[in-house]
Formats: C-alpha cells, sequence, structure tokens
C-alpha cells in the first residue's frame, strides 16, 4: 500500500476530461453565449482600403437609425495602442486621418442588438483619398513605394548575428547552394471567432471585462494602461474559449473600443466577429522569405548556413509583440534544428506593409525554421546523390553532445534526435519504401516519403502569451477536504482543468474527482502569463506540482501531530493520511481539514490556521527543448496536382507526458493544421490590396477526408524542470509543413523539385510538372 | 425593421410561440430567442458546420436557414440529445476517446454523427469521415473523433494509435 500511494496515480495516466460533459451537452458557456439585460451589441465600419486618408466622415444617418445608441470614431475614443516610443508607431483603436490595411477599424456602432448595429453600420459614408499601398516585403526594406506611416522606417526591426569563425569556415567549404525560401500568410483561424463584451457594475464602480483570450492576467493589465484605469477597478473572466492557437494572445483594437464604451454608456457591451472579420482583423502569421546560402562537404556535412530573414509585419505591429519579430527572431535562433551545423549568419528585417498585423500562430517562428531546415538537408542530400536519412544522421546531434550549444547560442537540454528519427524510419518502413516507389514510378506514380526531425523550445522565459517566465497556483483545501486550485492560465481546449487536476491530485492525496482547478477570472487566480509558447504544461504544470507539495507538507506536518508519529512516517493518498506500515493509524483529509478550519486548538504550535497557500515556479532552466520526428509519405498527382497524404507518423518526445491521451490529442490536431499550412491554408492579397479571402470557403481548412490516420509513439527524455515536464503545444505543426513538403520534393524529384514554399497548390504542381519535364 | 411575425416553433420535442423577424436565422432565434447556446455559430456562410441542427432528422446548418423556414417541422440541437443526466452512448464515446478540445465544433459534429448512426448505424472509417467533411474541427485532426463514432457504432478499430 505505502508503494503504490507514493507512486503517481494520476500523472501519466490517459485520464478522461473533466471539461468534457459540459462540452458535450451544449452547457457549456462561449462568450457570445453571455447576455444580460440591456446588452448593447457592436458592429465596426472597416476601412475598405489598404492605404487611404481620411477626408471626411458623414455618419448622421447612422445615429437616427433605429436601435442606435452611439457612433463612435477615433475622436471619442482617442487611444492608441503602443505608447508611441516602443515602435514609434502607436494604432488607433479606430483610424485616425488615415486607413492602413482593408479591415482596420474605423467607427464603432453600438445598438440594442447585433441586426440593428450592422444596419446602422451600412449607412455610415467615409470619405477615403486613396494612396498607394505597400504591398511587397523586399521592395517595403527599400521604402518603396513609400513608408507606410510617414515618420518612421518601414523596416521596424533589424538584427544581425554571426557565428565567430564563420566567414572562414563558409569560403573552406567544398560545396555551397543557394535556395530561397517562401511562406504566404496563414492565420489560426479558430472555431470560436473573437469577441469581447464589457459590463460596468454601478454599484463597485469596477469593470467586468468578459474576454476570448489565452491570457487573462495580461488583457486587464493591457487595458488597465491603455485606459488609465487601475487595474483593480478591472475584472477579466474568460469564458470556454473555443480555440486559440496564439490568435487569441493578443489585445485587439476591439476589446479596447468595447470596454470603452460600456464605461462611457454605462451599459453592457458586447462584441462578437464574423467570419469575414475574422480573416481580415485576427493577426495573421508566417508572411516570411528565406534566402538561404549553405556551405557543405562531400560527405553530407553541412558547415555554415547564411540566411537573411524577411517578415512582413503588416500595418503596425501587433500589440503587444510583433509576429515578425517572433517569427524571424527566434527562428534565426533555432535555424539548425537538430543538427550540429556549427556556423551561422542571420540578417534580420521585419517591414510594414499595407496589410493587416502580423501576430501569433502556434508554432510562430517554428513551421518556417523547419521547412527551411529541412529544405536545406534535402538540397544537400539530392545534390550530392545521398539517402535523405543519412544526411540526418551524419548531421544529427548525438545524445552524448547534450546539453549542446547551437551556432546561435541556445542551449539544447537531452532529446532523443536520432532515436526519433530511427524510430519513425522504421514505423513508415522506410527500408522497402524506396523500392516501392521505384516500381511505382515506372508506372507513372508518384510517392514520396518527407522526413522532418524538430526541435520545440518550450517553457521560455518568456513568449508571445506568457509575460513572465514563472506561474502561480493558489491552493486550498476545503474545510470538507475537497480541493480548490486557482492558476492565471487561458486554456482554449487543451484540458488543463483535467491535467493540473491530476498533478495536484497526486501531490494531496486525493482522487482526481476532488479537484476543481480555477481559471480564466483575475479576481480569483493568483497573477500568471497565461496559456500560449508551450508554457502551460512545464511551467503551470510545475507550478501545481510545488502547490501541491506544500500543501501535501501541510497535511503531513498536521497529521504527524495528530497522530503522534514522525513526519517522515506518515503516508498520504486516496484521501487519508496514515502512519507507515500501521494503515489503522490513520486520519482522513476530511478529518485533517475540519481540524484545521474549525477545532484549531488542536493544530500544532506555529501552523497557521486553514489549509490554503500560493505557490510559485520558475524553471531554473531559461529553456527546455521537446523534439521529435515526423514522416510524411504522399501520392502526387501530375495531372490534377492534388497532393494524397497517405501514411504519417510521428515519435514525439516532451519528456514526462501528464496524459497521453491529451498529448496525442494535441499532435493530431497540429498535423492536421501542417495539412492545412502545407497544401490548403493561404491568405490571398490582390494586386491592389485587397485581401481576396474572406470567406471559408475560400480560406480552406482540412477537413476529416484530408488527414490520414495519424501512429503516434512517445519518447521520454525528461527536463530537469519540475515532474521532468516538457512543453508540447506546438511541435505537431512545427514538424508536419517540413515533412509534408519534403515528401512532394521526393516524390516529384523525377522532374527535378525543390519545394521552396508554403502552401504547395495544385497550380504549383501542375507548373512544376509541366515545365521540368 | 420591427415586422416581426408569429412563429410556431418544435424544438427538442417541445413547442415554442415566438415573434421574429422573418431574416432572423434559425441560429440565433435558436440562441438568442431560445437560449439554445449549444447551437454554435462559426461563419455564417454554411462552410464550417458548426451551427449544425438536425431539421426532420437530417444535419442541416441553422446559420443558413431562416427561422420562419421551418414552421412544423422538427429541430433537434444538442440540448436535445441528452434526455436524461446520462450522456447518450456517441456522447460517452467523444468522451472515452478525446475527440474534442475546445468544444466548439463538438455539438454540430455530435448532430451530423447522430444522422449518420440512425441511416447506418455501422459505418466503414471512410464513410464517417466522408459524413463529417461538412463539419470542421481545428483542435483535433479528426482522428479521435472518428475513433468515437466508430466505437458507438460498434465498428471500433483495433490498435488504432
Amino acid at each position: 500500500m505505502t508503494e503504490q500511494a507514493m507512486r503517481p496515480q494520476f500523472m501519466g495516466a490517459r485520464v478522461k476530461r473533466v471539461e468534457d460533459p459540459r462540452l458535450l451537452t451544449g452547457q457549456a458557456r462561449y462568450l457570445d453565449d453571455i447576455d444580460v439585460p440591456g446588452m448593447l451589441e457592436v458592429a465596426f465600419v472597416r476601412s475598405p482600403y489598404p492605404s487611404a486618408r481620411i477626408t471626411g466622415m458623414d455618419l448622421n444617418a447612422v445615429k437616427s437609425a433605429p436601435g442606435v445608441r452611439a457612433v463612435l470614431t477615433f475622436d471619442d475614443c482617442p487611444i492608441l495602442l503602443w505608447q508611441k516610443d516602443t515602435y514609434q508607431v502607436g494604432q488607433p483603436v479606430l483610424a485616425h486621418n488615415e486607413v492602413r490595411y482593408v479591415g482596420e477599424p474605423v467607427v464603432a456602432v453600438v445598438a440594442e442588438d447585433r441586426y440593428q448595429a450592422e444596419d446602422a453600420a451600412e449607412l455610415a459614408v467615409v470619405h477615403y483619398e486613396s494612396m498607394e499601398p505597400v504591398l511587397d516585403m523586399e521592395q517595403s526594406i527599400a521604402e518603396l513605394p513609400r513608408r507606410v506611416h510617414a515618420d518612421a522606417s518601414n523596416v521596424f526591426y533589424h538584427k544581425e548575428y554571426t557565428t565567430q569563425g564563420f566567414a572562414e569556415a563558409f569560403a573552406q567549404a567544398s560545396h555551397h547552394l543557394t535556395a530561397t525560401f517562401r511562406t504566404t500568410r496563414q492565420t489560426a483561424v479558430t472555431m470560436e471567432p473573437r469577441g469581447t463584451a464589457a459590463m460596468p457594475d454601478p454599484a463597485s464602480g469596477r469593470m467586468t471585462v468578459y474576454a476570448s483570450t489565452q491570457s487573462p492576467h495580461r488583457i486587464r493589465g493591457d487595458l488597465a494602461e491603455l485606459l488609465g484605469w487601475p487595474e483593480n477597478q478591472i475584472r477579466v473572466i474568460v469564458p470556454e474559449v473555443g480555440g486559440g492557437f496564439g490568435m487569441k494572445a493578443n489585445t485587439y483594437p476591439e476589446d479596447v473600443v468595447v470596454v470603452w464604451a460600456a464605461r462611457h454608456l454605462g451599459k453592457p457591451v458586447k462584441w462578437v466577429s464574423d467570419r469575414t472579420e475574422s480573416l481580415l482583423s485576427d493577426v495573421h502569421a508566417r508572411d516570411d522569405i528565406h534566402e538561404v546560402e549553405v556551405a557543405y562537404q562531400e560527405d553530407g556535412r553541412i558547415i555554415a548556413i547564411r540566411d537573411h530573414l524577411m517578415a512582413d509585419g503588416g500595418a503596425y505591429p501587433a500589440y503587444p509583440f510583433s509576429g515578425a519579430v517572433g517569427e524571424t527572431s527566434l527562428a534565426s535562433r533555432v535555424l539548425t534544428g537538430p543538427y550540429q551545423i556549427p556556423f551561422i549568419e542571420t540578417v534580420i528585417d521585419c517591414t510594414y506593409s499595407n496589410k493587416t498585423p502580423l501576430g501569433a500562430y502556434r508554432g510562430v517562428w517554428g513551421p518556417i525554421a523547419s521547412f527551411v531546415q529541412e529544405g536545406i538537408v534535402d538540397r544537400v542530400a539530392r545534390s550530392l546523390g545521398q539517402d535523405p536519412a543519412e544526411v540526418r544522421r551524419i548531421n544529427m546531434i548525438r545524445p552524448d553532445q547534450f546539453p549542446f550549444r547551437n551556432a546561435a547560442g541556445m542551449i539544447y537540454d537531452a532529446g532523443s534526435y536520432g532515436e526519433s528519427m530511427e524510430e519513425a524510419l522504421r514505423l513508415i518502413g522506410y527500408k522497402d519504401f524506396r523500392d516501392r516507389q521505384s516500381v511505382l514510378r515506372a508506372q507513372g506514380r508518384y510517392r514520396g516519403i518527407g522526413i522532418s526531425v524538430f526541435v520545440e523550445p518550450t517553457a521560455m522565459a518568456s513568449s508571445e502569451a506568457g509575460s513572465v517566465g514563472y506561474e502561480s497556483v493558489f491552493i486550498r483545501v476545503e474545510p470538507t477536504g475537497k480541493v480548490t486550485a486557482a492558476m492565471g492560465l487561458g486554456p482554449t481546449g487543451q484540458g488543463h482543468e483535467t491535467t493540473m487536476a491530476q498533478l495536484i491530485a497526486d501531490q494531496v492525496g486525493v482522487n482526481l474527482e476532488d479537484v476543481v482547478i480555477l481559471h480564466g477570472d483575475t479576481d480569483s487566480a493568483p497573477f500568471g502569463g497565461g496559456t500560449g509558447g508551450s508554457r502551460s504544461g512545464p511551467i503551470g504544470g510545475g507550478a501545481a506540482l510545488v502547490a501541491g507539495r506544500e500543501m501535501r507538507q501541510r497535511l503531513v506536518k498536521l497529521a504527524s501531530h495528530l497522530l503522534e508519529a514522525a513526519e517522515e512516517d506518515i503516508e498520504l493518498g486516496h484521501g487519508q493520511a496514515w502512519v507507515a506500515g500501521v494503515p489503522d493509524r490513520a486520519i482522513t483529509i476530511r478529518q485533517l481539514a475540519e481540524i484545521a478550519y474549525t477545532h484549531v486548538k488542536r493544530i500544532p504550535p506555529g501552523m497557521p490556521i486553514g489549509l490554503e497557500l500560493v505557490a510559485r515556479y520558475q524553471p531554473q532552466q531559461s529553456v527546455s527543448f521537446s523534439n521529435g520526428t515526423h514522416i510524411a509519405e504522399v501520392e502526387v498527382d501530375p495531372v490534377t496536382g492534388l497532393v494524397q497524404v497517405l501514411n504519417y507518423v510521428v515519435v514525439n518526445d516532451c519528456g514526462r507526458l501528464i496524459n497521453p491521451l491529451i498529448v496525442e490529442g494535441q499532435i493530431h490536431g497540429g498535423v492536421a493544421q501542417g495539412i492545412g499550412s502545407a497544401f490548403l491554408e493561404s491568405l490571398q492579397y490582390g494586386s491592389d490590396g485587397q485581401l481576396l479571402t474572406t470567406s471559408l470557403s475560400d480560406y480552406l481548412l482540412p477537413e476529416a477526408t484530408d488527414v490520414p490516420r495519424i501512429t503516434t509513439k512517445h519518447l521520454v527524455t525528461p527536463s530537469a524542470g519540475e515532474g521532468g515536464i516538457k512543453g508540447m503545444g506546438e511541435g505537431s505543426l512545427i514538424g508536419a509543413p517540413a515533412a509534408l513538403v519534403g515528401a512532394v520534393s521526393d516524390a516529384l524529384a523525377p522532374f527535378h523539385v525543390m519545394v521552396d514554399r508554403l502552401p504547395v497548390t495544385p497550380d504549383d504542381v501542375i507548373e512544376w510538372v509541366t515545365s521540368r519535364v | 425593421m420591427n415586422n416581426k411575425v408569429p412563429l410556431k416553433l418544435t424544438v427538442n420535442g417541445g413547442t415554442f410561440d415566438i415573434e421574429v423577424e422573418p431574416r432572423w436565422l434559425l441560429s440565433d432565434v435558436l440562441r438568442h430567442q431560445l437560449g439554445l447556446v449549444g447551437t454554435h455559430v462559426g461563419c455564417e456562410q454554411g462552410a464550417c458546420g458548426a451551427c449544425t441542427v438536425l431539421i426532420d432528422g437530417k444535419p442541416e446548418r441553422s446559420c443558413l436557414t431562416f427561422a420562419i423556414q421551418v414552421e412544423g417541422q422538427q429541430i433537434t440541437t444538442v440540448e436535445g440529445l441528452t434526455q436524461d443526466e446520462n450522456l447518450t452512448p456517441l456522447q460517452e464515446a467523444f468522451s472515452e476517446h478525446h475527440a474534442l478540445q475546445c468544444g466548439y465544433c463538438t455539438p454540430g459534429m455530435l448532430l451530423t454523427a447522430t444522422a449518420l448512426l440512425q441511416q447506418d448505424p455501422h459505418p466503414s472509417e471512410l464513410k464517417v469521415r466522408e459524413a463529417i467533411s461538412g463539419n470542421v474541427c481545428r483542435c483535433t485532426g479528426y482522428q479521435f473523433i472518428v475513433d468515437a463514432i466508430l466505437a458507438a457504432s460498434g465498428n471500433a478499430k483495433e490498435d488504432q494509435r
């Protein structure tokens, strides 16, 4: 019994989620499900121009339309995102004199319901004087055709890095190649659109803000700062959130306008995005160019990589972090992936354009860097006539090299790089594949395999959601022995109410159903960094372990006093404490709690009354690397240009698993998004700067018939942090696109195709096979 | 724009006498007039399937249907799947197989799958995938949804991981 109780009962188990019943029965409450009497709704008038001066507005018809309560412009709500000093530009929450992207909010119409608000918004007359838009990244660097912001250079972020000795090593290598990699704009497309509701409380004077966000405390801080209110006057409540994927980690102009309107009208106000607004105004992602030169040797060893990284940040840096900077700066530091490439030289340029601001989408830099890194390896292999798996073996970081310092100075903790690849090759049947491939090729069928060995930096000190490198847990054993814990995480489907409860239940020695995890309410949760950057498992989970352990120590101390035994002899589990080896000398946790709160004279001297505490956890390492290998097998139809994904294998190592079921769900979802990234999803701008893909009939998402059955296997290389946990929310989307388009390159090798873009469309395939026969 | 007309809606076995504007979408009426917010709106363009309800047993987009179009027809929403406190076998299978993450597409997915299993109690995996191909899920990659539907049908895949 002793041994059983000491072993984690819930961590590592395939536990069903406590969130599920409410979600399965239609009882969950998302942002748009919040409705209170008298609630007003907002519709935004958005810019139809990518770049224009506003020369006048006639809003009289809007103001007198049925049900309209207020019509707001920048003059009413003169708030700028960004204090001017950070990027020299401040984004007005409603356009001020000038519009800089299609979809930028210009006028807010507040009415009794959304139908009336939209009817009235249609009556707005805004006079524009169109200007030539800035749409091309490389031209923008040269300030052409003009500046997006008259007072600021188009290049808003520039950085250079060189490993010492780069120039000599690059020159001395026997082989060189160049390549340009491009990614087209994509976006997260959460199934639940963005939304915000704000409700003033006349009694307390406080404002309750309902926000569909990943970062409850951060949005509270942002609103307090932008509106100039004390933050204890704002309570942020995050209801059920229908997906985030990084896109809901920002504070958006609409959030500020809604809260401002609620305060100034003294009424509850709500705005929920429709899908067209989402595609226009949710942060975009993945608008990058990498111009790469590679130096390598005859045996396949890659010596040096030079990369000019460019990203189109859109009209403004998304608030409060720019996706363009996120995508390039981290890509430049992890560009060598799992390979021991000793030298790197990078130049980063992030530019403004007259497009939607670039923010985060799951993986941020990762899917791009993996696509470049694996594209480099595949090009080296093909140029030398070597097997792509063999070139990866030659360059792979070996287990004896950990901790490994990469060419950009990042320190990798231990992983299973080579092992993950060998296991994935075995699972996909690589040994026989080349034979199968050549037989099919003789029949005019083009199959290919793409290998993607990825690294995923997780639990970083700062990330897109996390302003902080630690996480906090408030934990309380209630007077009846039930456990309540509150956290500042912002789950959007990851199941933290289950996984955090698993960790705490083990520590406190209670059953899973006795633990309730609260999140998404700044009045109940201690300050936290929210969810993003694959931080909730390792940092949030670490905090849950620390809090649970501290509470366990409290309970042990109390039990040792009451059972008259030494603390080291007290065991805790299954809802009770007992003396090791004497299971009859026991007391239930419920009894302990009752004593701690009500029969307080029985508490030992020096111990506080009650059973509650706040614990914080900050990992000692600034980052922990998950890793793994994805291998895709595809067949490309050279006539239709369509790609069918036939087989897909993931060998994943995220350290110790909290709940394998949830980890596998994350992996499957990321691979599906990778199929979208590789073959379907593309935000297309016309040459006039109009976004052409403003519905889900134009912006294509993977459907059930597009995604194959995915084989997954876990390897476990624990981190040095609490519980040995590494993050894993992004790795699957980091690894997948590179594997998928690598497989297309392999399939179309007879046509000398090497994929250089994401996504690959049927038109691309047809052009390649017809032009290169 | 206040030309409301009377409407008798039959939802989840109950009858509701309400007044609606002719232009109001069934999804909006279910959500905001009847308080059945389990029906989710994902695109209002008929592309994502989140708003799927059953109309006379067939899965339909409630965002592409005006409420006044369905007078006299039987409408089933996710709230109508669960007649007592327990989950249906399909809902149970969804939880067992981790077929949902954020839960936003889940009601529409359940209704589509319910209609499928009524029409074909033992579908193949391909048939399941085709049946749910009009319901977009951004979180799960569909595999565990397919597994859950197959398990509820008794056609569970062996060694599915």
